[in-house]
């Protein structure tokens, strides 16, 4: 938090930048930048010094002022429990080797980010107070693009705007696949994280082939074929030889990765975006089942995502344009909303992808089976124009929009959301239940359930942002207890988290039991005996 | 390297030529629009492109307000992109360096409404 309005600002003037500089720290936690735990002030200066001989002081940032933009995300932390004591950007991965060097000789934790757009679950900022971040964005190359297989070589720092645009100047043939956020993100720390896009190469970490990563010692892993002499293979098969060591450098702490190979979808001929609407809240159970058998046998080939009606409302709306009494939002208003605004109360988009003859083929399977089931299937003909159907046309051809983010302002002007995305497996049973509990303790706490299903294969990841007011210490606490309670009571059933914020990773770590995180913790202990490394990622200290 | 990669080399190779035949004729004219080249970091980015692919998805596009052609001042405008604010998250030197900041900002600043933005 800033602690100076936009109006306070945008009054300002011409003589903003004076403004700025007197109020930039009105709020308490802003004056007091966290030191690294047990680091005296004169050892962090004496390894700012030598960082700085690293990679020049322009990119160290370890003051006040410079390390705002490091400090920004839309989740609760009224503690200040996540806040940096820095940031170093390194451009080569000589510089990354010698950060660590540094690192470990001070015993100084560091936070690696790639592009630092984590929204939701905790932007740049780390598990706990006063790692430094260190921030790769500067290493944005993209190093190798095979046009005959279709495959990738980035840096972390590249995002997928930059590989939108090379494709596009270069007129090759292929699709990437997206987050919704394409623009700004990343697409090593998208599939570091395990995320997901729409097109049929959705599952990311699925797609990717082969990895650098630099260990905390600063010896340098390439995965899979990476390593062997003169390869050619790298991006073309995953799996090398013996143990398959990508996984566990996948959420985790147990290096810092440099480089990632990805496979592209080759550009099809023809695509076809769909949407099928169901009226009722209880309808997603039979949208579940519909939809399984056709992941399964890839009769539907794409990241299928099933939309409540609110997730979309709150993209394009604020919550005082639909609802001003207190509490959770009644459920006819948002039917009522939703159709005015052409939505039902479940929107399950989905694409094919082909030749004209192909999708003919299939399109009147699909159609049967969604329409016997209650659905209402539409597509460009009735769709165009509506900005839901263009916003998932979009995204199910790996094309590029923020429009998402908008739901972040539901509350108001001063924002706030952060994601709790349980799994389940893509049974009608498991959506209803999962909703139905969902929807029980976020009203409890007052909050709207804005739901998202993003079916995979066999499984769905059930992605629900908690909107709040982060301008509002009350709001924020709600927040934090109702995120809470959804960890532990949905834990109770099975149901965990994919992924998880910066502020719950023990807690869900716990819910993957104690043999799982001993054998982190081993890992850990292997690979960076001083925890130099993102200490508390993933519950892993 | 991989065949792309070679043919792009060679479309370098004849963009080069291309251009010292241009700059002798026509100062620069038929000079390629400068994108990424593979091996090499992003160069710095005119205001119009770091506008249309980072501010543009928002502003004037259903999630923030217009911001060209209000006459917004430059460090307003420099504020609000390191800080961030509310559903608008904060951009750093390393992806918006302060080179390309100052001339966005100026940008912004000075330019005329689009009539195809709308606000949020
Ligand atoms: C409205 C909205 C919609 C969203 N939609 C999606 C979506 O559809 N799909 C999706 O997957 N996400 C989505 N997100 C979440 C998030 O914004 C994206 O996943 C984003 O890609 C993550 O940020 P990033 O790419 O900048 O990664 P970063 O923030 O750079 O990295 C994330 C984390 O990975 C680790 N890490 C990153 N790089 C490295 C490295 N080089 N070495 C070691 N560890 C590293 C770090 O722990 C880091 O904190 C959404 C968020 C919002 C707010
Ligand atoms: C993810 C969406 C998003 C992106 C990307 C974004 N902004 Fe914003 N921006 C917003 C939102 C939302 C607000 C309004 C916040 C509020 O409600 O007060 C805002 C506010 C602003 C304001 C204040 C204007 C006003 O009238 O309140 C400025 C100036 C601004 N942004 C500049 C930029 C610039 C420059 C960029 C590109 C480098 C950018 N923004 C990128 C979402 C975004």
């Amino acid at each position: 938090m800033s602690g100076i309005s936009r109006r306070d600002i945008l009054a300002a003037g011409a003589v903003g930048s004076s403004l700025v500089a007197a109020r930039a720290f009105a709020t308490p936690l802003d004056g007091t930048r966290m030191l690294p735990k047990r680091m005296s002030r004169s050892t962090f200066a004496t390894a700012v010094k030598e960082l700085q001989a690293i990679v020049g002081s322009d990119w160290v940032f370890a003051d006040e002022e410079s390390t705002v933009s490091y400090r920004k995300s839309f989740i609760p932390d009224l503690r200040g429990e996540h806040v940096p004591s820095g940031a170093v950007a390194p451009e080569s991965v000589e510089e990354v080797q010698a950060i660590l060097k540094v690192a470990n000789k001070y015993r100084l934790p560091l936070w690696p980010i790639s592009t630092g757009h984590n929204m939701g679950y905790g932007m740049a900022t780390p598990a706990s107070s006063g790692q430094m971040i260190l921030d790769l964005k500067r290493m944005n190359r993209i190093l190798d693009f095979d046009a005959e297989l279709g495959t990738i070589l980035v840096e972390p720092g590249v995002t997928y705007q930059q590989i939108h645009d090379y494709i596009a100047e270069h007129k090759l043939p292929y699709w990437i696949d997206v987050p919704t956020v394409g623009p700004i993100v990343s697409m090593v720390g998208n599939t570091l994280e395990r995320g997901v896009g729409y097109t049929p190469y959705g599952d990311h970490f699925f797609m990717q082939c082969g990895m650098e990563v630099v260990l905390a010692d600063g010896s340098v892993l390439k995965t899979g074929m990476g390593s062997v002499q003169n390869s050619t293979t790298w991006q073309a098969f995953k799996w090398g030889y013996g143990p398959y060591l990508d996984g566990i450098f996948t959420q985790s702490n147990f290096g810092v990765v440099t480089k990632l190979g990805m496979w592209l979808m080759p550009q099809p001929p023809v695509y076809k975006p769909f949407v099928v609407r169901y009226p009722n809240a209880e309808d997603v159970a039979k949208a579940t089942d519909t939809i399984r058998p056709f992941r399964m046998n890839n009769l539907i080939p794409n990241g299928v995502l099933i939309m409540g009606a609110l997730y979309q409302l709150a993209m394009f709306k604020r919550r005082t344009d639909i609802f001003n009494g207190t509490g959770a939002i009644p459920e006819e208003l948002i039917k009522a909303e939703a159709r005015r605004n052409g939505l039902g109360m479940w929107n399950t988009y989905f694409a094919l992808y082909g030749t004209d003859a192909t999708i003919a083929a299939t399109e009147p399977i699909l159609r049967a089976a969604f329409e016997a089931s209650g659905g209402e299937v539409l597509t460009e003909a009735e769709m165009t124009g509506n900005p839901w159907f263009e916003h998932h046309k979009t995204l199910m051809r790996g094309g590029m929009t923020l429009e998402e983010i908008g739901l972040v302002r539901w509350w108001g002007s001063n924002g706030g959301a952060v994601a709790f995305a349980p799994v389940a497996p893509a049974k009608g049973a498991e959506t209803a239940g999962q909703s139905a509990l969902a929807r029980e303790i976020m009203n409890k706490h007052g909050f709207d359930y804005a739901p998202a299903y993003a079916v995979g294969g066999r499984e769905l990841h059930h992605i629900i942002f908690l909107m709040f007011d982060k301008g509002d210490d009350d709001s924020s606490a709600r927040a934090e207890t109702c995120i809470n309670e959804m960890i532990v009571r949905f834990g109770e059933k099975g149901w965990c988290a994919y992924r998880s914020s910066v502020s719950t990773m023990d807690l869900v770590a716990r819910q993957y039991g104690e043999t799982n995180r001993t054998v982190n913790a081993r890992i850990k202990h292997a690979l960076d005996p001083n925890h130099i490394l993102a200490p508390g990622k993933q519950g892993i200290a | 390297m991989s065949r792309h990669g070679l043919a792009h080399a060679f479309a370098r190779v004849a963009a080069a030529a291309a251009l010292l035949v241009a700059v002798s004729v026509a100062s620069g004219t038929g000079a390629l629009a400068a994108g990424q080249e593979l091996g090499k970091v992003l160069p710095t980015r005119s205001p119009e492109k770091v506008y249309s692919s980072t501010c543009g998805y928002c502003h004037g596009h259903n999630v923030g307000p217009i911001i060209r052609g209000r006459g917004l001042p430059v460090e307003t405008i420099e504020y609000f992109v390191r800080h961030g604010n509310g559903a608008m998250p904060a951009f750093r030197p390393t992806e918006i360096s302060n080179t390309e900041l100052k001339a966005l900002a100026q940008w912004i600043s000075q330019a005329p409404v689009d009539a195809k933005e709308h606000g949020q």
